[in-house]
């Protein structure tokens, strides 16, 4: 017989025979039961959703220039045909795998942003995904992530344990720093696992006990911060959650966040700052063009952008979904039909506040002698002014020079993409 | 450096039993067992905190600096037990291939279900032998007496990360661990840093195996025709960067260790016609003289003349192992992983004066820091939290459970965050414990703790009378696991919140099963 079958049998029991129940069992049920529930968060909170694509994304052949004979000249093998992309503005276009967007760029609520990246000339990707987590291009001692440090910033949210949720095992650099954060690789597993409920709450009582007492450092408040989670969702019931509209995620590990963070959003638990990341971007060789290794990444991406907007439903009018990647990749093709480590790429915004239906930025062109080191697109857009834009406009950040230390972000360049 | 010499010097002599007392925090040998045994192994085993600590922990760390001269035929029996070793790598290429042929077959066919999982038999066996590649380093980790050799191959299989999961690293990969890194753990890090840069495994990993010059095109009309015959449009065309700036970020010099772009891509060049010879049979390493750059090339200022095709990259290889910034590097790297997160600058420049003496012998570098007065500093006892993979091997040895081939632990340790092999980028997994410590991973540490001392692991089965014997009384039960499983360390809370627990559990083992998943799962034990 397992422990906790033991335990419910023991605790379980307390309903039939009351009588029989010892003064210290009774002394943590009390104690279990004083702690009052973290409050509902109001409905209708701004919420903003990070996604970031590791492994430097070809925003080339994501928002295509297909207006640009170069285009076509630099990549003979795996540019993507003018015929299958999906027109935009008539000079860029969708990869053919992303067509399940169109009805909301049509709709105005998906943009994107091209020719955008970090100051930093770092082609490494652990540099360049620093920098752009760290929020802080160049300096590498920074301690906290941008998202943590807006949270750090903008304390009046903190009211509930699932303020800003990263979907994954890890607690990703974006989200570390002193403001609570909580990483969740499975919500519906989220918590003690004990067949039978009395025995999971004793479980998660004296664990919480143990930690409270014992636990230094990190490991103290990230028990603290599970713990108090763990209590929110028993209210929440994730088991249950069914999504709307038709919504159909794509199976795998985008898809299984995208959709937990939706739920999260309905259940009107407090999110305000969800952060989830996607593999698969760093197509050395063999990059494909209509079909192939980028296409189906992309098609998967598509797919469930496409699933949460209408998950959402109007919901997605106080949503923004913002696209990452650490840079872009080079110009021309390489030798094995792929492309290597270059500078700008481009972003996606999807949700009701974007300013959407326009590709944003000022486009440098192909032109070699516009080319960063000949090679790559130019960045014209520093990441942390749409970022700041985003935060300012959209979660009504205040102090964005604290959030962007050594920056000092300004309307003017702000690119426009969220609506006024 | 001098000066540190000297403390040195006073340790040997006065330690132990009286460790220098202005640096040691150990008190007694027991303590200083402990913190051995938690940093250079994979925890203690129920006893054997008493047995180093009578042996002397000086002996011990010497005796783990030798490994060759540790019996070790426990292990090896164990491992014998894995069908996957009897394979090399043509054997599972082939059946790889086979996998692959059969799954294009059902695609053909139309067959609606080929995205779903594959349950054909010859796709379980590839999953099975997968999965065997990642128990049997778990098995190996918990199981054998070389337990800093152990430490060490995993140390050396994240510095030079391959992955799993591409293409032909599904097959490569399992030759790489048991052949490149494994022979080379404890060698010299130029014999290890050439033995990866010329395996198939890393060749592919990095792209390296398809960079050639550009404009190059094989001499052989033979191979010249096959590769028209296959695809044409994927033959490859010129050189890849990606193996060169990996080599110098990650492998050899540091991100900050003074290369320039230019560098990156010299280094690519010298690398052209470093490729393997038919990947989808096995592989072997093959050195292609037509796709060389045949120009001359020039590396940190130093030149590298045209015409010496392989030798290039050999010496330049040689050159970037003894490098300073790699000393520096890859020091660093092992005071974080021995010392503290942060490693103290002492520590490593004990390291790299080691290395300077012995041309780069990873056990003298070792020693030194094993040696070194930051090793026993009271500020880095217990200053590192467990990586998934030392949490669970730790608490498989602290309850003497003796895992079998099914992946059970490794399946505990993918749940945690750390899946073997399956790194995607090339940095490998983590050393920090910002990167492990988060809400949810310290819930499935909890988790995993309970079901490990209940005995729901089917195939890793704890043997809970090693650590403390049935006893009615929660004073001597919570006295055998602090001893057993934390070495003395338990707080006053923790055993405090253990003794409420177990009151009221009658049945003393179902208290002793509950203590000890309370004891694995609690704050002191995910701390090293």
């Amino acid at each position: 017989m397992s422990i906790s079958r033991r335990v419910f049998v023991k605790s379980g029991g307390v309903a039939l025979f009351s009588l029989g129940m010892d003064p210290l069992f009774l002394a943590r049920a009390a104690l279990g039961s004083y702690k009052p529930l973290p409050p509902v968060a109001a409905c209708c909170r701004p919420v903003l959703v990070c996604l970031f694509q590791r492994g430097a994304v070809d925003g080339l052949n994501m928002i295509v220039p297909h207006g640009d004979p170069l285009y076509y000249r630099e990549r003979p093998r795996i540019a993507v045909p003018q015929s299958d992309v999906v027109d935009l503005d008539g000079y860029f276009g969708l990869h053919p795998r992303l067509a399940a967007l169109k009805p909301l760029w049509d709709s105005k609520r998906l943009a994107a942003i091209h020719a955008i990246g970090s100051p930093d000339a770092t082609r490494s990707h652990f540099d360049a995904q620093d920098y752009m987590e760290s929020g802080t291009p160049g300096v590498k001692a920074t301690p906290d992530g941008w998202l943590n440090r807006y949270c750090q910033h903008d304390r009046e949210h903190q009211d509930t344990p699932f303020r800003a949720v990263a979907f994954g095992p890890e607690l990703p650099r974006i989200l570390a720093g002193t403001a609570p954060s909580l990483a969740i690789a499975d919500l519906q597993a989220f918590g003690l696992r004990a067949p039978q409920a009395a025995a999971r709450d004793r479980l998660t009582r004296a664990f919480e006990e143990l930690y409270a007492g014992s636990a230094t450092g990190l490991l103290s408040a990230s028990s603290q911060e599970a713990f108090e989670a763990v209590q929110t969702l028993k209210r929440v019931d994730p088991t249950q959650y069914q999504p709307a509209n038709g919504a159909d995620y794509p199976r795998g590990k985008l898809g299984k966040a995208m959709l937990e963070i939706a739920q999260l959003i309905k259940a009107n638990v407090g999110l305000q700052v969800a952060f989830a990341d996607v593999t698969g971007w760093d197509t050395h060789v063999n990059q494909g063009a209509t079909e192939g290794q980028l296409a189906a990444r992309l098609a998967e991406l598509g797919q469930t952008l496409t699933a949460f907007a209408q998950d959402l439903g109007e919901k997605l009018d106080d949503v923004v979904v913002l696209t990452m990647s650490e840079f872009g990749r080079t110009v021309r093709e390489n030798g094995n039909s792929g492309t290597d480590h270059g500078h700008a790429t481009a972003m996606l915004l999807l949700g009701g506040p974007v300013n959407g239906g326009r590709v944003l930025g000022a486009w440098p062109g192909l032109d070699p002698a516009s080319r960063f080191e000949g090679r790559d697109v130019a960045v014209t857009t520093d990441f942390r002014d749409l970022f700041a834009e985003v935060l300012a406009r959209h979660l009504g950040a205040r102090d964005l020079s604290a959030i962007f230390p050594g920056f000092t972000p300004d309307p003017a360049r702000f690119p426009g993409a969220i609506r006024g | 450096m001098k000066t540190r010499v000297v403390r040195f010097l006073t340790i040997v002599v006065a330690w132990p039993p009286a460790v220098g007392a202005q640096h040691a925090a150990p008190s007694t040998p027991r303590d200083s067992a402990l913190h051995a045994l938690n940093r250079l192994a994979y925890g203690p085993r129920p006893g054997e905190i008493e047995r180093v600590a009578a042996g002397g922990v000086l002996r011990w760390i010497d005796a783990q600096l030798a490994p060759d001269k540790i019996d070790d035929e426990t292990v090896a029996k164990r491992a014998r037990e894995f069908d996957v070793l009897k394979y090399d790598r043509g054997d599972l290429a082939r059946l790889y291939a086979e996998v692959q042929r059969a799954r294009q077959q059902r695609k053909r066919m139309g067959d609606t279900a080929a995205d779903k999982p594959d349950d054909s038999p010859i796709a379980m066996r590839g999953r099975r032998f997968a999965a065997q590649v990642q128990q049997l380093a778990v098995v190996r980790a918990a199981l054998s007496e070389r337990q800093l050799y152990e430490v060490m191959v995993d140390f050396w299989t994240n510095h030079f990360n391959v992955y799993f999961a591409k293409g032909a690293d599904r097959f490569l990969t399992p030759d790489y661990i048991e052949h490149t890194i494994r022979p080379h753990a404890m060698g010299r890090f130029e014999d290890l840093l050439i033995a990866t840069a010329k395996s198939p495994a890393m060749l592919f990993y990095l792209d390296n195996w398809q960079s050639i010059a550009p404009g190059a095109f094989p001499r052989s009309p033979l191979s010249a025709l096959r590769r028209e015959d296959q695809e044409v449009r994927r033959a490859p065309k010129g050189i890849n960067e990606n193996y060169a700036r990996e080599l110098l970020e990650l492998h050899t010099l540091g991100v900050d260790g003074g290369y320039s772009q230019h560098d990156v891509i010299d280094v690519a060049r010298i690398f052209t016609g470093w490729s393997i010879r038919r990947p989808q049979q096995g592989a072997d390493f093959e050195f292609h003289d037509w796709a060389h750059d045949t120009g001359d090339k020039q590396v940190l200022g130093i030149e590298f003349e045209r015409g010496h095709g392989m030798d290039e990259a050999i010496r330049l290889l040689k050159l970037l192992a003894d490098h300073p910034a790699t000393m520096h590097h890859v020091s660093r790297k092992l005071c974080q992983r021995f010392v503290n997160d942060d490693p103290p600058d002492g520590c490593v420049d004990d390291a790299v004066a080691a290395w300077q003496r012995s041309h780069g012998d990873i056990r003298d570098v070792l020693r030194a820091i094993f040696h070194g007065p930051d090793f026993w500093a009271a500020a880095n006892i217990r200053a590192k939290v467990k990586t998934p993979l030392e949490f669970v091997v730790s608490a498989a040895r602290a309850v003497d459970a003796e895992p079998d081939t099914t992946p059970r632990l490794a399946q505990v340790v993918a749940r945690l965050g750390e899946p073997l092999y399956l790194h995607v980028a090339p940095d490998g997994y983590p050393e920090r414990e910002d990167a492990w410590v988060n809400s949810g991973a310290v819930l499935d540490r909890m988790n995993a703790a309970v079901a490990l001392a209940a005995g729901r692991l089917p195939g890793a089965v704890a043997t809970l009378d090693s650590v403390a014997p049935v006893t009615a009384n929660p004073v001597q039960l919570i006295a055998g696991i602090d001893g057993g499983i934390l070495g003395g360390t338990m707080s006053e809370n923790t055993k405090r919140v253990i003794a409420e627990q177990v009151s009221d559990i009658t049945d003393p083992v179902q208290a002793r099963a509950l203590a000890v998943g309370l004891a694995i799962g609690g704050p002191e034990f995910q701390r090293q």
